[in-house]
């Protein structure tokens, strides 16, 4: 009796516990289910009452050719860029954590400065820099390397960059984030055992980093499938990606039930390669433990 | 265990006038030091004392500002860190997560030595056997307990041999009891591999039961080196007294010089006979004088809480703290505004009361005089940080 008179306070005060993060989590649920979920409902019973209630927008996203064209071109795309700019961020993402005080301030404003700049602002830089009359076509021409102009704008190259300087910031600082957790002292066992910097690098550091480096990449090739404005600008036809054409179809043939159908789609292949990719890079199979 | 000729002797280390600074905060503050080839070296001292900087100078992490570091007699001021042929245990093991207990111990190996395959493999057990953990080899660190991560930081630092091994507080994060059995087992491998080891630590028990010989530090400075039990016995200051073992510092000043006896008056008017000095002093000067709980006696004391002449090497307090210890009892005696330690067998604690007059006498040669300036001669700037 005793014992169950003691156990009932810190029973209920078990619930409060419980019923606490519940209740915080409450606004950021509801703002979800209200500008989330609910145009997603929409969106779907929209797909399927277009064709009479049938599924037939859908398979007209898996058999018509354009649709497989583009969602091909979406996903080399997105891959590439994904893959440059995990090249490019890790070393500026490896100086952030070997420098620090003012110099890593510095060079973290110098990442972020672009962040802060608008995609459309970037991206019509890149026209004006690109250009046959661009900065770096003039350039040439007047070192006399190239005459006329080089093909920069409206190809996939135009395409990539301006998608690589809008994922850099981000993909930097993910890594940076993850790199900083590395304890520094394992570089420092590493080294006094005989390995040199490099080594070092090699066998501790990188090794340690890889986590933080496939985070990134899913981050990063999630963001790349929804690119809109960049290919829109840059490239040409053949750059087309699967958001622009959903916007076609929307916003100027009008067929709403298509591209509801089809930017569903694309939301259930970025989440099963999310999921895919989570199984076979999950964190406790990097760290050969059991509670990374 | 083989032991190659290579690896029968540690290596001899020197440091020359170490100097580090940070900012405006001299972290090692001309240090010199000699450490003998084989020795178990403690490196002994609060935090901030410097001990911890010392040893990353001698790793190479830390570049001196001044002053030199010669191991076997070869400065290695341009040698690199990868390059000393040193092994180190961190605080925190600072193990691979990576890699494997074997991978991690085979780690030196694979960097630096030429070893085939089949060689680093048998050296790898051979160092798994010595750390008693052989059945584990296969074993992420994560899966282990602090006591076998430590144990693989040891085999790890001394895999490939080095003449020198540095442990920085490696005992740091164990609970006491693991931590004893880790002492004893370090000694241990101490004797079997026979390696010059320095060690650091803050725990002076540890550094006590553990060295050959002790440094101990304080702001930035060697305040004194010695053995244990010379250090314990005979401390050049009151730092050093204080710092090591339990210690009554009783503030007096010099009243007389006749032959070999010096008379000291301490601050409640008793006047005590000393041995001389170890340093320089004179009649007038303001001293410590230094006598170990044990070194005291207690007998009852019939007359007043003062000091009596006659009785010589004696003071008489007022019993104001007394707690059992199992084997004895500890009391604490007021004398003036002073309260004196003092540590007495079981059966001549148990025959006092709180508040009764006590008598303190002390084996002859049990009090020590130590300056009162003591490590702050003339080291003002230091004395900052």
């Amino acid at each position: 009796m005793t014992a169950i008179a003691e156990q009932a306070p810190r029973a209920k005060s078990v619930q409060h516990r419980q019923a606490m993060p519940a209740l915080l989590l409450l606004p950021a649920l509801v703002w979800i289910a209200v500008f989330f979920l609910l145009p997603l409902v929409l969106m779907c019973w929209r797909s399927l009452a277009a064709e009479s209630y049938s599924f037939k927008a859908y398979w007209i996203v898996f058999s018509s050719p354009l649709y497989t064209k583009v969602m091909l071109t979406t996903l080399e795309s997105a891959s590439i860029a994904t893959v440059l700019a995990l090249l490019l961020a890790y070393p500026m993402a490896y100086t952030l954590t070997i420098t620090s005080g003012i110099l890593r301030g510095l060079l973290l404003m110098l990442v972020f400065i672009p962040y802060w700049v608008d995609i459309i602002v970037r991206t019509f830089s890149w026209l004006i820099l690109l250009g046959d009359h661009g900065l770096i076509n003039v350039l040439l021409r007047k070192l006399g390397i190239v005459h006329g102009s080089l093909p920069l704008l409206y190809s996939e190259f135009a395409v990539l960059v301006g998608m690589v300087q809008i994922l850099l910031p981000l993909t930097i600082v993910v890594l940076f984030g993850a790199m900083l957790r590395i304890d520094r002292t394992l570089i420092a066992a590493a080294k006094i055992h005989g390995a040199s910097g490099w080594n070092a690098f090699r066998t501790v550091f990188f090794p340690l980093s890889l986590p933080g480096v496939y985070g990134a990449a899913l981050l990063v090739f999630v963001l790349s499938l929804g690119f809109y404005v960049t290919p829109a600008l840059l490239g040409s036809p053949r750059q087309t990606m699967i958001a622009q054409t959903i916007m076609v179809e929307a916003s100027e043939l009008l067929d709403w039930g298509q591209a509801s159908a089809a930017g569903l789609l694309l939301l259930i292949m970025t989440t099963l390669i999310a999921a895919i990719y989570n199984r076979y890079f999950s964190l406790d199979r990097l760290w050969g433990g059991s509670d990374a | 265990m083989d032991r190659s000729a290579d690896t029968a002797s540690g290596a001899q280390v020197r440091l020359r006038n170490l100097c580090k600074t940070y900012g405006q905060t001299a972290a090692v503050d001309d240090v010199s030091l000699d450490v003998p080839a084989g020795a178990f070296v403690s490196l002994l001292g609060p935090s901030g004392s410097g001990k911890t900087t010392t040893l990353n100078l001698i790793a190479g992490f830390l570049t001196p500002d001044r002053g030199d570091i010669l191991i076997d007699n070869r400065s290695v001021a341009d040698v690199p860190p990868h390059k000393r042929n040193i092994g180190m245990v961190f605080q925190s093991y600072s193990l691979f997560p990576h890699m494997t207990v074997a991978e991690n111990v085979g780690f030196p190996l694979r960097m630096r030595s030429k070893l085939t395959r089949a060689d680093a493999q048998k050296r790898i057990a051979e160092m798994l056997a010595l750390v008693q953990l052989s059945h584990l080899s296969a074993r992420y660190p994560r899966q282990l307990s602090g006591g076998q991560q430590q144990r693989v930081a040891m085999a790890r630092a001394l895999v490939s041999r080095p003449r020198l091994l540095l442990m920085d507080e490696p005992l740091g994060a164990l609970d006491k009891k693991l931590r004893e059995q880790m002492q004893t087992e370090i000694r241990r491998i101490h004797r079997s591999v026979g390696t010059t080891v320095v060690y650091v630590t803050h725990d002076q028990s540890e550094a006590l039961t553990m060295s050959d010989l002790i440094v101990v530090m304080h702001r930035a400075r060697i305040a004194q080196i010695g053995p244990p039990n010379a250090l314990y016995e005979t401390p050049a200051s009151a730092f050093v007294a204080d710092f090591i073992g339990d210690s009554n510092l009783i503030e007096a000043t010099i009243m007389g010089v006749v032959g070999d006896r010096w008379t000291v008056k301490a601050g409640n008017g008793a006047l005590i006979h000393t041995a001389p000095p170890a340093f320089a002093a004179s009649v007038g000067d303001r001293v410590f004088l230094l006598i170990r709980p044990e070194d005291m006696t207690v007998r009852p004391s019939t007359s007043e809480p003062q000091a009596s002449r006659e009785q010589g090497e004696h003071i008489v307090g007022v019993l104001k703290e007394r707690s059992f210890h199992g084997d004895v009892f500890k009391l604490g005696v007021a004398l003036g505004s002073e309260m004196l330690k003092a540590r007495v067998a079981r059966e001549d604690g148990a025959a006092f009361e709180v508040g009764q007059s006590i008598a303190l006498t002390w084996k002859n040669g049990a009090a020590r005089l130590l300056p009162a300036t003591g490590d702050d001669d003339g080291s003002g700037r230091s004395a900052a940080t």
